[in-house]
């Protein structure tokens, strides 16, 4: 599979002290992770005397992670290992845009109409896309979710756009 | 043993329970119908159907189709569930024999001979003992269950809130111990998903914790939400990666000849008992599950074998024993669900997030207060292994037609499958877009080497360990020894640091990768 980054000493935009940068920077974001958890549990009352606060496992757990945080980014530091994987951005920019427009328009427009176009935005995510059968196959997905999920399941959804309706 | 006998009875009962259905076109005539057994075959099927998909794993597979189940009663949901679970995995090693992209890493070693036989014109016999031995694995997998469940539960009933804490986290260091890759960020997975699961509202003070106001998030981040985008949409995107097609090779168009030969069986007999045994054995622990039993089961034949060379070449033996010790495990690990309510790996913890949602507390509680939950679910077990058994054999040719399905059309088709289904838990638009933002904290994970399932089961064994952390110093009055002096606690203490140390120790390090490289040599 090609989601394990290779090993090949690929041009790296990290300083050469960072023998790991795989790690290093998944430790780094752990750290900022469990950094955030602090912060935003900071308002959190802590231990009243026996008893646990609200705040006192999630401030425990954040820093935890802090620790841990901190390991995986000493070990890509003093360690050999794995360059960046490569990111592309295609597939998740339009994955990404049509969830998003999905929930967008879910509410107004109704399933159909939304399915179909959130459908049709997912399959810009490959070069590969031929429009033509991604259409007719949009349809036929459209046609069996409207008939699935609210005939078959019995989930209330809201077939068409409001504006129809009224 | 006649409780044994009774328990299953029930179980059966509820199994093969009859609804009268009363059309009115009917005028009065009623037609009883099987429900639970429906309800089985139906999500045998369609489990079989998306884990046939290449690409997409067991808990993918699982995670997307959570929605369908909720409509239904509790039993039915779980039977259901249950049903999923086995033809995902069923049809994941369906993928890995025929076109050699496991979906998950549970059939890696499955693809090693499976597709060499296929090479060779051998699907049929490949697929046909995956089954058989799946089958037989099952049958012996649902006795044990059976055997076991009274007595673990009756043990789980004198744990106090110290033990059920220390069987926790020792069942978070099997998980770690027994996963594959770095130990140190599985851990920080496990963490990441501990951290997680305290957003919302505190159960004991009802404060809001890190939820900033966002009014769908005083509840918590939903369960099903957070597995779909780290399963599914992760899923999506990292194979739009790999690029779908190119690297798609189906071998043999036609599956002929499903019949395994005389010597076939003969050959694979020994090593699927072998694969049941440790199979079972290793899902009964917290954190085993199917991967490790699979790699361990291929590795296991092949250092008995007279003639180890044969394994990687289409040795059935290779088929056999991994695809058995893959299915008793997938079974056997509902044991500490089942007992103790505490899910040994990522699909048990979807599993809770399913009871959960039908308002069933997974326990030795429920065990005891809702018998014909527990039971019928263990009855559709052995059911639903028999099912697949009949159900796949048969409809092969479908599942290989499937497999020629371009993945340009599969994958906004999921997209959009997965959007709905998310909706539909809870009509919040915003879960959507939390399920695609996890779909992209998924990728970034995948990217730098964290594995998303322990994250899984910190997220559903968070608000447990907190809340049985907080009983427990509550009794000791603040004395965190108490995880140490008494005696049932520091014995699960002990085991859990003593794994640690050993995963940590870089020889016996060594000796684990070693069972998980076999598959890339």
């Amino acid at each position: 599979m090609s989601d394990t980054p290779s090993h090949a000493p690929v041009k790296s935009i990290m300083p050469s002290w960072v023998r790991g940068p795989q790690d290093f920077i998944g430790g780094v974001a752990m750290i900022a992770i469990a950094l955030f958890a602090l912060w935003a549990s900071s308002d959190l009352q802590g231990m009243r005397g026996f008893s646990f606060g609200a705040g006192t496992a999630p401030r425990m757990f954040a820093f935890l992670l802090l620790g841990l945080g901190i390991a995986v980014m000493v070990v890509g530091l003093v360690t050999e290992g794995a360059h960046l994987a490569k990111y592309h951005w295609r597939g998740p920019l339009f994955v990404s845009l049509a969830i998003l427009s999905f929930a967008l328009m879910i509410r107004p427009m109704g399933l159909v109409v939304t399915a179909f176009a959130a459908f049709l935005i997912a399959a810009m995510g490959t070069a590969e896309t031929k429009w033509k059968e991604t259409i007719i196959v949009g349809m036929c997905l459209t046609a069996f979710c409207s008939l699935l999920f609210p005939y078959a399941l019995g989930l209330p959804l809201q077939m068409w756009p409001k504006f129809m309706i009224q | 043993m006649g409780d044994l006998f009774s328990n299953l009875g029930l179980g059966f009962g509820v199994v093969f329970q009859l609804v009268q259905w009363t059309p009115a076109f009917l005028h009065g005539v009623s037609i009883p119908i099987p429900v639970n057994i429906l309800l089985c075959l139906i999500g045998a099927l369609v489990g079989t159907l998306v884990g046939v998909l290449p690409g997409i794993g067991t808990i993918a597979t699982v995670a997307m189709l959570l929605p369908i189940t909720f409509g239904l009663p509790p039993v039915g949901a779980l039977i259901m569930l249950a049903g999923i679970y086995y033809g995902a995995q069923y049809g994941g090693s369906t993928t890995s024999i025929l076109v050699n992209i496991p979906g998950e890493a549970g059939s890696v070693v499955t693809a090693l001979d499976g597709f060499q036989m296929a090479k060779q014109g051998r699907a049929g016999p490949a697929l046909a003992i995956a089954a058989i031995g799946s089958f037989f694995a099952g049958c012996v997998a649902t006795v044990l269950i059976a055997v076991l469940g009274a007595p673990l539960t009756k043990l789980a009933l004198a744990f106090g809130p110290a033990e059920y804490f220390s069987l926790m986290v020792l069942g978070l260091i099997f998980a770690v111990v027994l996963a594959k890759g770095s130990v140190l960020k599985a851990i920080a997975m496990i963490v990441f998903g501990l951290l997680l699961s305290m957003v919302g509202s505190d159960i004991e003070t009802g404060a809001s914790r890190m939820a900033f106001n966002i009014p769908e998030l005083a509840d918590g981040l939903g369960f099903a939400t957070v597995a779909m985008g780290l399963f599914g949409f992760a899923e999506i995107i990292r194979n739009l990666d790999a690029g779908g097609e190119s690297d798609r090779e189906l071998v043999q168009q036609k599956v002929t000849g499903l019949m395994p030969t005389k010597k076939d069986l003969i050959d694979s007999a020994p090593a699927i008992v072998r694969g049941t045994v440790l199979g079972s054995i290793l899902g009964i622990l917290p954190g085993g599950g199917a991967v490790i039993a699979s790699f361990a089961a291929y590795t296991m034949e092949k250092k008995l074998s007279k003639n180890p060379s044969r394994f990687g070449r289409g040795a059935i033996e290779g088929v056999a024993a991994p695809e058995s010790a893959n299915n008793a495990a997938a079974q056997t690990s509902f044991i500490p669900l089942l007992t103790l309510g505490i899910p040994p790996n990522a699909v048990m913890a979807l599993m809770v997030g399913a009871m959960t949602i039908h308002g069933i507390v997974p326990g030795p509680q429920v065990m005891q207060k809702q018998p014909e939950l527990v039971w019928g679910m263990i009855a559709s077990m052995w059911v639903g292994n028999l099912m697949l058994l009949i159900i796949n054999l048969p409809l092969v040719g479908i599942w290989v037609r499937l497999l020629r399905v371009p993945y340009r059309l599969m994958f906004p088709s999921i997209v959009i499958f997965c959007a709905i289904g998310i909706y539909s838990v809870n009509n919040a638009p915003v879960d959507v877009v939390l399920a695609g933002a996890f779909g992209l904290v998924g990728y970034w994970l995948i990217k730098h080497d964290f594995e998303p399932a322990p994250l899984l089961l910190g997220m559903v064994l968070g608000p447990l360990m907190e809340e049985n952390l907080r009983r427990a110093l509550l009794i000791s009055r603040g004395d965190w020894s108490v995880f140490l002096t008494r005696p049932l606690s520091a014995v699960l203490m002990g085991i859990a640091a003593f794994l640690l140390v050993l995963a940590i120790l870089p020889s016996l390090r060594k000796k684990r990768d070693e069972v998980f490289v076999e598959s890339e040599s």
